[in-house]
């Protein structure tokens, strides 16, 4: 009970940090979009980039929350 | 072709190369478990891969052209790794666990390589 507790607030909080730096990315990024269009693509690869790099540390939290459970 | 379509289509290659590379491992290594681990999780760290430049590629279309926009999918890509891990340690047997990480990592490293690859090629 307390290690499904436990990898339940591991991957909640790898969730929370990731919610919150794909927030900021994105809202950056649709701001330059909408300033300058015709940077969509530049502009879609750094995304891109930010996002699948923020995105590999909810995963590895899910992972080893399922490992150790 | 855009600045984005040819990176999508780079990584898209270089995943393809390092899957072909799990298959000859799990087929003709001693390390089979191994290398059958690395091919689950690569399997589905390229579909996390191709789940992401789509919805990114509609994002930015949605945003371009002032229509709301969807989310960016990220927990059917949690789903899927925890999916593999499941499989893995239901069939452990087969699937070494740390290789499945290592696996759904793949893509991740094949990002940050063709960036830099990229970067330095342009000078």
């Amino acid at each position: 009970m307390s290690g499904a507790l436990a990898a339940a607030i591991a991957v909640g909080l790898a969730a929370l940090g990731a919610g919150v730096g794909n927030g900021l990315i994105v809202s950056r990024t649709v701001e330059g979009i909408a300033r300058q269009p015709e940077l969509r693509g530049q502009l879609q690869t750094t995304m891109f980039i930010g996002v699948g790099l923020v995105e590999a540390m909810p995963i590895i939290a899910v992972v080893i929350a399922l490992m150790v459970m | 072709m855009s600045y984005y379509e040819n990176m999508v289509s780079r990584q898209r290659k270089w995943m393809f190369y390092l899957l072909a590379i799990y298959v000859l491992g799990a087929g003709f290594t001693p390390y089979q478990q191994i290398f059958l681990g690395l091919l689950l999780g690569g399997c589905v760290s390229f579909y996390n891969l191709w789940l992401l430049q789509r919805k990114i590629d509609a994002f930015a279309a949605s945003t371009e052209k002032n229509e709301s926009a969807g989310g960016l999918g990220s927990i059917s890509r949690l789903a899927a790794a925890a999916l593999a891990v499941l499989i893995a340690l239901r069939f452990d047997a087969y699937f070494n666990v740390i290789s499945v990480l290592v696996g759904l990592m793949t893509s991740y490293l094949v990002i940050v390589i063709d960036f830099f690859m990229s970067r330095f090629q342009k000078g």
